[in-house]
């Protein structure tokens, strides 16, 4: 590494953006950044190249000739002539039935490098990055993401059924409802390895919105604003969950709807 | 710290399972260890069969290509199924194969046939059209990032789709992870750069 004074290297700077320095490299990296003006454009050069790869790649999953290759390893023989073929290939199909549910979850996942990084170099705060993550992602909806009849009631009520078992809540259509808004869809996602819910919604005036929400032991707390790829987000924790509420509605509207479904989230 | 020492759970499964296979010969119990990892092994392929097929894709830019490499991997892994150290990730060791295969065998054959390689644009679409969401951003990205060249590509990849480390990274690749740093920063430069032009926000 580099001695204190001296410019970080591009290799440098990637290694911050993808969080592989220490602790120490890493504050050395982010004072140099914040008294120097080239190293900081460089940094946001380097950055901007953190794109949606993982969603990019994950159509690709799906195109893998499942079958075919399924087919083909049962084809080859187990090495010891002795092997009870059948138990194999039971415990194969089941596995791969494990395994195809489990690529739904990885083909909707959500690219952990995608670090926003903009003026606050804060990407140590994982209470942060997770709402980077997510403003990156919203930032790509359209009105069209999520065209479609909104559904009913009870199929609004399967889809949020899904996502309490794996977040350890118990959601309602009610509760998530925004008035003037429309319910579309309800989805889990990952981010980091950890269960992401997503309820999406449009709003008919400002395009797309989303309730997310993630386990979260850091503690309860209050409301806040902050503006995101220019969207606005409202977030808030409690004991166990982290949630944000993010959109183009305008903020101080975004604030009533969030602190009126924290309201409602915990009744 | 004394106390956290009061038990040693090490200690205990070993009592606990050493009288488990006595009345087994010796011979016999190797044997059964073999035939569960094999299973293991067999059901691991089977879990990662799309993951390998995708990476194949992306190094050769060629389904059949990418069928080729997984059938190869495959058979090198089960063959081999004794040196993969239990503990350790399973897909980790899988991509290893898959890349060595790549680099010491399928490549180096295509190469000398003079066949040489498609355009990446034209293999590496998909039917994304029932969704919209991952259609409008994907198709962008992944020309993007199968213009560079294949050392930054497949660290691209490893890095950041399949979220491996850098450390991760260079056992696979069987590089020093001083090259995975280079070949990332290069890479990025060049897909800012790209983007920049294309007019990207």
């Amino acid at each position: 590494m580099n001695t204190k004074h001296t410019i970080p290297s591009d290799e440098d700077l990637t290694a911050f953006i993808d969080g592989e320095l220490t602790a120490e490299e890493a504050a050395r990296i982010e004072a140099i950044v914040n008294e120097d003006e080239s190293t900081a454009e460089r940094l946001e050069f380097l950055a901007r190249a953190s794109l949606p790869f993982k969603q990019a790649f994950a159509p690709l999953l799906a195109e893998a000739p499942r079958q075919k290759l399924e087919t083909m390893l049962a084809a080859i023989p187990a090495e010891p002539s002795t092997k009870s073929n059948a138990t194999a290939a039971f415990a194969g199909r089941r596995r791969f039935l494990g395994a195809l549910a489990a690529s739904l979850v990885a083909g909707i996942a959500i690219d952990r490098a995608v670090i926003g990084i903009g003026r606050s170099f804060s990407a140590k705060d994982e209470n942060s990055e997770w709402r980077a993550v997510v403003a990156d992602y919203i930032s790509l909806y359209t009105p069209e993401t999520l065209a479609g009849p909104v559904p009913e009631r009870d199929v609004q009520a399967a889809q949020l059924a899904g996502l309490d078992e794996k977040l350890g809540l118990s959601l309602s259509p009610e509760a998530v409802s925004l008035p003037g808004i429309d319910f579309k869809r309800a989805l889990m996602l990952q981010y980091d390895g950890k269960p992401l819910a997503q309820v999406a919604y449009l709003d008919p005036e400002t395009g797309p919105m989303a309730l997310c929400i993630v386990k979260s032991d850091a503690g309860r707390k209050a409301p806040d604003l902050e503006s995101r790829k220019g969207l606005n987000v409202i977030y808030w924790s409690n004991e166990t969950h982290a949630f944000m509420l993010i959109g183009r509605i305008p903020a101080d509207r975004m604030k009533e709807l969030g602190e009126d479904v924290r309201r409602r989230l915990s009744a | 710290m004394s106390v956290a020492r009061t038990h040693f759970p090490a200690y205990s499964r070993a009592r606990m399972e050493s009288p488990v296979h006595p009345a087994v010969s010796r011979d016999a119990g190797l044997a059964e260890a073999a035939i569960a990892s094999e299973a293991d092994i067999r059901s691991g392929l089977t879990e990662n069969l799309a993951r390998l097929w995708r990476y194949g894709l992306v190094l050769s830019h060629q389904r059949d290509v990418a069928d080729d490499l997984v059938q190869a991997t495959c058979l090198r892994a089960l063959e081999r199924a004794d040196q993969f150290i239990p503990g350790t990730r399973l897909d980790r060791w899988l991509f290893s194969i898959l890349h060595s295969i790549w680099l010491n065998e399928i490549r180096s054959r295509r190469v000398r046939q003079g066949q040489g390689f498609v355009d990446a644009g034209e293999t590496l679409t998909f039917d994304g059209a029932h969704d919209t969401e991952t259609h409008v951003m994907a198709g962008q990205v992944l020309k993007q990032v199968n213009a560079l060249p294949e050392a930054q590509r497949t660290v691209i990849f490893l890095a950041y789709v399949e979220g491996l480390s850098y450390r991760e990274v260079a056992g696979i690749l069987d590089i020093p992870i001083g090259t995975v740093m280079s070949r990332l920063a290069a890479a990025r430069a060049k897909l800012s750069g790209a983007g920049s032009e294309g007019g990207r926000q």
